[in-house]
């Protein structure tokens, strides 16, 4: 696991009580039932602090997965993570 | 604190056994990651405690006040933001900002001030509230350039000011102080718009927990420290002393000493409060007798007891200064321009806080007053604060006014006119009592504490009685030194609580009293919630003299072994339902 990973679990984690880590890599809006809106909005704003960014409105309704949370990081210049 | 940090400590449980309390979040937005800080807050400030925290409804701050004030709470965290005065005032109403609608804004903000007033003040009846007042900025509303305040601002500001007033002078309201939420959270960084628009929440992740941790404060209040201990060259005073002489010490613009004379001037304030103010200084005591008597001092050396001077140790100095003042050195702060002589003290005495005088560094000084401001700060003054140096000079004056050849403490007892004054009215909102309850420690039943509205609820029980008494001798009075409740059933009474300040001691108050209640509720025997704690070795001293051995948890006492063991008690006991 890199960093990036690893610090988007922890906001995973945080956002959605009870998901275990083991759940993190395949969770989505469609598999988790506790990823309701309230953890949604605490989801971005966590990402949000964690890696100094503002997620474009846009953006927001695709990234409903811990896998295109990452992409979606990943696909960040190096200067805004 | 992070959002992260916060909801990982949200996280950790509290074994089910721990104390519940149990909080209100009262606001007219979601109260999503505000909710969130302060709960994380919270725990910080109560750890031994669960912490609940109940949110009303969205875009609805009068009925959410209005709906939690039937709801049993401990406390209350209002939060009250322009929107709340008239949606217009926030970014998800369009109503309209023409000029036109100005004055009606006004008249809505004015309105609904005095709604939300008079809510608050009912529900703080029953429990602590802490309130903040608007921190968000007033949106581009009136027509004036955004660098002027014209009548709108300056009036809407004015209502919330008048708003404040009124919060401030009600025993149950605590307010945010706008001064440091604006140095913890600066105003600009405040509203997030995009937030507000897509989640109804305006605020950032850092104004969120800055408030947060405000309010948790304010809820929490914290103990005041009860007395600071000074050193007094480049401290008190700039200069040394020994070296310069009475008429080169100074303390003021003239001789770029005035932080000098700003930190005397916070010491008198903190004096006139009712906070125990020393000095332990290295130096000649004829010299400093004579600066004190000689140069005019901002800090009178009448509020100053006792003065150590010598050539010896600190640490001494505060032993003996803790030993006259009769309290914890965690209640202390102690004040000195030495790292050497702060660490050499703290060695010593680990509980004291030790803080530094800074030396030529006037905004470092500055910053000293506002941290001993917080330190020190309370809620109100009391009438014991105004006669605790005296009643502590007097037990002094009276300790040496004993001959030590032939003395009788028998005999000084007797002649001393002790008159005890208790009061059974437990409607009588004495703030007092409470503060009695969770700052004693040596003569306290068990140790066991109260929140505001844990102790309201608890007296508001038709089977609890309450004492609070007081003392006064010929040496002066003591004020309210005592708080007796508990229960009574036929001819048996149970006390829950049972607590003297130390200032009371070899008095035999607490002879006095127990005496006292067996005779008004004409009970033969008595349990007592009794536990043993850490500190609380003189209230065992006085059960092991009537018991004949140390009690080691609750027990029960008869009327006829209290009187049969008990002293001869000299005191007038008179009783009063409005002292």
């Amino acid at each position: 696991m890199n960093d990036a990973e690893a610090r988007l679990s922890r906001c995973f984690m945080a956002a959605v009580p009870g998901l275990k880590r083991s759940e993190i890599p395949a969770a989505s809006v469609q598999t988790v039932e506790r990823w309701d809106s309230v953890a949604s909005v605490t989801l971005v704003a966590l990402i949000e602090e964690e890696f100094g960014i503002q997620i474009e409105l846009e953006a927001l309704d695709r990234l409903d997965s811990y896998r295109s949370i990452l992409d979606y990081l990943n696909a960040l210049p190096a200067r805004d993570k | 604190m992070k959002l992260v940090e916060a909801l990982e400590a949200v996280e950790r449980n509290l074994p089910a056994e721990s104390p519940l309390l149990n909080v209100q979040l009262a606001c007219g937005f979601t109260p999503l990651h505000l909710l969130t800080f302060l709960n994380a807050h919270l725990r910080s400030q109560f750890p031994e405690h669960r912490i609940e925290i109940a949110a009303g409804l969205f875009g609805d701050l009068a009925g959410n006040l209005e709906r939690a004030e039937g709801v049993d709470a401990d406390a209350m965290a209002a939060v009250i933001e322009w929107q709340d005065l008239d949606p217009r005032l926030g970014v998800r109403a369009l109503g309209g900002w023409a000029p036109r609608h100005l004055d009606d804004i006004s008249r809505n903000v004015r309105d609904q001030a005095l709604r939300l007033g008079h809510l608050l003040e009912k529900i703080s009846r029953s429990r602590t509230v802490a309130v903040a007042l608007p921190t968000l900025p007033l949106p581009p509303v009136a027509f004036m350039p955004g660098w002027q305040a014209g009548s709108f601002e300056s009036g809407i500001r004015a209502a919330m000011a008048e708003l404040g007033v009124r919060l401030a002078g009600l025993p149950g309201i605590r307010l945010a102080s706008a001064q440091r939420l604006d140095r913890i959270s600066p105003p600009s960084a405040r509203l997030d718009v995009r937030s507000d628009l897509s989640a109804g929440f305006p605020y950032s992740l850092g104004h969120a927990d800055a408030l947060a941790g405000l309010l948790a404060r304010m809820i929490r209040n914290p103990s005041p420290k009860k007395g600071l201990i000074t050193d007094l060259d480049d401290t008190l005073w700039m200069g040394v002393l020994g070296e310069i002489g009475v008429e080169n010490i100074a303390w003021d613009l003239d001789h770029h000493a005035q932080r000098h004379g700003l930190y005397q001037q916070m010491l008198a304030s903190l004096a006139e409060s009712g906070v125990l103010i020393a000095v332990a200084s290295k130096n000649d005591p004829a010299l400093v007798e004579e600066a004190f008597q000689h140069t005019g001092l901002i800090l009178p050396r009448e509020r100053i007891f006792p003065v150590e001077t010598h050539w010896g140790a600190k640490s001494e100095s505060v032993t003996r200064i803790l030993r006259a003042w009769n309290v914890g050195a965690d209640s202390v702060v102690f004040v000195d321009d030495s790292p050497l002589d702060l660490a050499e003290v703290k060695a010593a005495h680990p509980g004291i806080e030790c803080v530094v005088f800074p030396r030529d560094d006037d905004k470092a000084v500055y910053q000293l007053l506002e941290h001993l401001r917080d330190l020190f700060g309370k809620q109100a003054l009391s009438e014991e604060d105004t006669i605790r140096l005296d009643s502590i000079r007097s037990a002094h004056a009276a300790a040496d006014s004993v001959p030590a050849a032939g003395f009788s403490p028998e005999r000084f007892l007797e002649q001393a006119e002790g008159k005890l004054t208790l009061n059974f009215d437990k409607n009588s909102g004495e703030s007092r009592a409470l503060e009695l309850i969770n700052k004693t420690n040596q003569f306290n039943l068990n140790g066991k504490r109260h929140t505001e509205a844990s102790w309201k609820r608890y007296l508001s029980d038709p089977q609890v009685f309450f004492v609070l008494a007081s003392y006064e001798d010929r040496f002066g009075p003591l004020g309210k030194i005592a708080v007796i409740a508990g229960r009574h059933d036929g001819s048996r009474l149970t006390l829950d609580h049972w607590v003297m300040s130390c200032r009371a001691f070899s008095r035999r108050i607490e002879h006095g009293c127990l005496l006292r209640l067996f005779e008004k509720f004409g009970a033969e025997e008595a349990t007592f919630d009794f536990s043993p704690t850490l500190r609380n070795g003189p209230l065992q001293t006085f059960f092991a003299g009537l018991m004949g051995a140390t009690p080691e948890g609750s027990f029960l006492l008869r009327r006829d072994q209290a009187v049969e063991k008990s002293p001869p008690v000299y005191l007038e006991i008179r009783e009063s339902a409005h002292e």
